[in-house]
């Protein structure tokens, strides 16, 4: 695109956040703080992902977005056709051709290979934030590994409801150090995190975190011994593949109350569904 | 049959061109020129660059054209630009001792060597609607001043020279760049007044305002307010001298606060700080009261009140990350919503049965007291 | 003699970055940079090619006496642009070889606060095999890895080893032998065997 480098960011950026991953991956689960910088798009809208993208992204690269497990959500049409523009790469629907896959609240259902990199978006990378809002504060938790409090948090859900209210964005351990956010995905996803065979990068743009996961690392769901982690499940299964094993999104069908459950992940309905060639 | 919705980026296309269309309306009027925008509502270009950290009124006029005078949305425009641009050169401290002077007023003293000097200011019109406007009536030309306008002291020296005001030292410290580095609280003063010289307009003015009802009260008294042109200039290697590189309109406010002191200090006034791109008075006098409110800590003063909590104030002030968030609620949330209500339904099964179980046991009432209700979840 | 530079400064850092971000994510997995080669032989085209790729003027790097010379530095100022520290410890970058580590001196380490703000070590090796007496086991190592890296590179690795004990805080390294190059970062857990 005329005016602007390849991938949008200029080169001195690029390296501040290639400089950040590398410690990001060094001390996996760790905010590394960076300096994030405006994107044409609004913040909270995948800023933080985006830059990790362009950060990482070559001529070579087939790049793939999701927003809520689709590809053909708005936000995921818009931030494709971001990259298409600006670093004219070849862009996939399809999860096992993709060599970097953008995403927001989800992991594919396709299992991710060696060599793939995820990135996500992330809106709030602080996993203590909402126990306690102050950054120094927090700060100093996680370097005194002072996780009590978000123990006492979730056990506190138990004692109302007699379940864990955090059905999303649920905490996560990574190789026994960091309690990490693993961003809004469902903890249905959760599983999937631990001894992910990709490399899974996360970026924060307005609070100007990233993070990340190296491949085969231990990435273990808080909980509690007579409380084990649990993920969701669904009575129905895909009204469009039969499939029992996805994460299922509602339909509204009409006005009567009628409904019915689908695969979020669009991909691997379509490819169930022997749609796609 | 179900076939999940498609067309995304057509929708985005079209939703672009309707976008374009509304912006310029009814096609029997004359289209806005950015000019005109930069000539005539140079108030919102001076806002626009503000907060947006670039003095270029040109581009704020085309942004806020861009922007069908939505005022984040053309900030957001700009500060996006900003970033793109390359850094050539950093200025050298600006002297706004030095400025040529269009306006500048001091609550603190009667008279003052060089004047008071109203300018151009809303200050005293009468807020009757002007229907001359409305018929296009010709504005008369401003008759030009007896004598130009000559640099003036900053009346904050005067107290200055006598010691009753605190001294502001440069220590030399590079300052941090908040364009370029992540803010790492607690920050020092500096990164203060740059997040607060970029923060939204309407929330400093709020938090200023909560200072003087009562929330962290600083006793201010608007020791100065100036207004003009300042000079920018480079210091050039080669040349081994500075040089000017043109002249930035700037509005600046000195507020004078109630003294500190102690047994090994003489007591002396405190100050707040605030300046602004363009004319942008209430802009200033808004930051100066939170700069002064933020130095509570420093000063050894109770935190009482929001203006005076750094991260919070600090955290929450630049419109273009507030904005992008808050409009973040927009975009799907299918999955997580999803999640929740799954949890629900189960928590209310749960609770249906809990509550049969009961009614069989013993038809006691009181077990359905039982408040069940989910709690809303950390919303990404 | 000139010192060379990436042809393509845009697609050929990028390309070199995805070998460092792979070597880092896969610690001790071995990467062959093709990267141009300094005159002299001091220095491989995969520690030249990585400090083209990640250094410039927002970085401090520290130079070894052993790999400190005039060429170097002009090299370092025409291509790259850093910022030379005396003292090891404000460097985010230092380029030294196992010998200089035996000597005392300290290089950042990072806080419990602020663990990233520490000096990533690139390391000239005379050996660097995917086979040794380095057995490597945590993130990025689905079961277990080797490396051997000769007897040269004790007092590296003692330095390594020792990672474990201060985690957060701690040094990442980046290894190179000519134009191969592989990763130890904190935290990776190191045993030596027989």
């Amino acid at each position: 695109m005329n005016g602007y480098n390849f991938a949008y960011l200029d080169e001195q950026t690029k390296r501040m956040i290639r400089r950040a991953l590398l410690k990001a991956v060094a001390i996996p689960g760790y905010q590394v703080p960076f300096g994030g910088r405006e994107m044409p798009m609004p913040y909270g809208w995948g800023t933080g992902g985006m830059q990790l993208t362009a950060a990482i992204l070559g001529a070579d690269d087939v790049l793939k977005v999701i927003d809520q497990g689709a590809d053909d959500t708005t936000n995921a049409v818009s931030i494709r056709a971001f990259f298409e523009r600006v670093a004219g790469i070849e862009t996939t629907t399809v999860t096992p051709a993709a060599s970097v896959i953008q995403t927001r609240h989800r992991i594919p259902e396709t299992p991710l290979e060696p060599g793939q990199i995820l990135v996500f978006q992330v809106p709030i990378p602080e996993p203590l934030r909402f126990i306690e809002p102050s950054e120094q504060e927090t700060r100093l938790m996680h370097a005194l590994e002072e996780y009590g409090v978000m123990h006492v948090k979730l056990y506190e859900d138990i004692a109302r409801h007699g379940h864990i209210a955090t059905t999303y964005a649920y905490p996560v351990k990574v190789d026994g150090r960091y309690v990490m956010d693993p961003s809004p995905i469902p903890k249905f996803d959760n599983p999937k995190l631990d001894m992910s065979p990709a490399l899974l990068l996360f970026g924060a743009g307005r609070e100007k975190r990233l993070y990340a996961i190296p491949p085969y690392t231990h990435v273990e769901s808080l909980d509690f011994e007579d409380h084990p982690f649990e993920i969701q499940r669904w009575e129905a299964r895909c009204a469009l593949c039969g499939s029992a094993e996805s994460f299922l999104d509602e339909v509204i069908t009409d006005d009567a109350g009628g409904r019915m459950f689908v695969c979020s992940d669009t991909d691997y309905c379509l490819t169930r569904r022997g749609e796609l060639s | 049959m179900y076939v999940a919705v498609k067309g995304g980026e057509r929708a985005i296309a079209n939703a672009h061109r309707l976008l374009a269309d509304r912006r310029r309306g009814d096609r029997d009027q004359a289209e806005l020129e950015v000019g005109q925008i930069q000539a005539q509502l140079r108030l919102a270009v001076d806002r626009v660059m503000s907060e947006a950290s670039l003095y270029d009124p040109e581009l704020a006029a085309l942004a806020i054209k861009q922007a069908s005078g939505d005022m984040i949305e053309a900030v957001f425009l700009l500060r996006a630009y900003r970033t793109t641009l390359p850094r050539l050169a950093v200025s050298e401290p600006l002297d706004t001792g030095a400025m040529r002077i269009e306006r500048r007023i001091s609550a603190t003293y009667k008279d003052i060597p060089g004047g008071q000097v109203l300018g151009p200011t809303y200050d005293y019109t009468h807020r009757l609607l002007d229907f001359l406007l409305l018929a296009g009536g010709e504005a008369p030309a401003a008759e030009p001043g007896e004598q130009p306008l000559a640099p003036c002291p900053q009346i904050l020296e005067l107290l200055d020279a006598e010691g009753l005001i605190e001294r502001e030292r440069d220590d030399g410290t590079e300052p941090c760049d908040i364009t370029r580095d992540p803010p790492d609280y607690p920050v020092d003063r500096a990164t203060r007044l740059q997040m607060l010289a970029r923060g939204d307009e309407g929330y400093l003015l709020a938090l200023g305002y909560s200072t003087q009802r009562g929330y962290g009260r600083n006793h201010p008294f608007a020791g100065e307010i100036r207004q003009g042109q300042v000079e920018v200039e480079i210091f050039v290697e080669e040349w081994g001298e500075t040089v000017c590189v043109g002249e930035i309109a700037l509005s600046e406010c000195q507020m004078i606060n109630q003294f500190g002191g102690s047994r090994e200090a003489a007591p002396q006034f405190t100050r707040g700080y605030g300046l602004a791109f363009g004319h942008n008075e209430r802009k200033t006098l808004a930051m100066a009261l939170v700069d002064r409110a933020l130095r509570a800590e420093e000063l050894g003063e109770e935190v009482q009140g929001p203006a005076q909590q750094a991260e919070f104030v600090l955290a929450h002030a630049d419109n273009v990350e507030a904005s992008g968030f808050v409009s973040h609620l927009k975009l799907p949330h299918y999955v997580d919503f999803q999640s929740e209500l799954e949890l629900l339904r189960r928590l209310r099964q749960e609770y249906e049965a809990g509550r049969h179980g009961a009614c069989q046991e013993v038809d006691s009432p009181e077990t359905t007291t039982d408040e069940r209700t989910a709690t809303s979840g950390d919303h990404p | 003699m000139l010192w060379p530079t990436l042809n393509d400064p845009v697609h050929d850092s990028q390309r070199l970055f995805r070998q460092l971000l792979s070597a880092m994510s896969e610690p001790g997995t071995l990467h062959t940079l093709e990267a141009p080669s300094p005159p002299g032989g001091e220095l491989g085209p995969a520690l030249w090619g990585t400090l083209l790729t990640l250094c410039d003027l927002d970085t401090r790097v520290w130079l070894a006496p052993e790999l400190d010379g005039p060429a170097l530095r002009e090299a370092l100022a025409l291509h790259i642009g850093c910022r030379l520290t005396a003292k090891p410890a404000d460097a985010d970058f230092a380029l030294v070889t196992p010998a200089v580590l035996a000597e005392a001196r300290e290089f950042a380490l990072g806080s419990d606060e602020y663990p990233e703000r520490s000096t990533t070590l690139l390391v000239a090796l005379d050996t660097l095999e995917p086979a040794g007496k380095w057995r490597l086991s945590g993130p990025g190592i689905a079961d277990r890895r080797q490396l051997g890296l000769g007897d040269a590179a004790g007092p590296l690795m003692s330095r390594l080893v020792a990672n474990r004990d201060r985690f957060p805080c701690g040094l990442d390294a980046i290894l190179t032998c000519g134009p191969r190059l592989a990763a130890l970062p904190r935290s990776t857990r190191i045993e030596e065997v027989a």
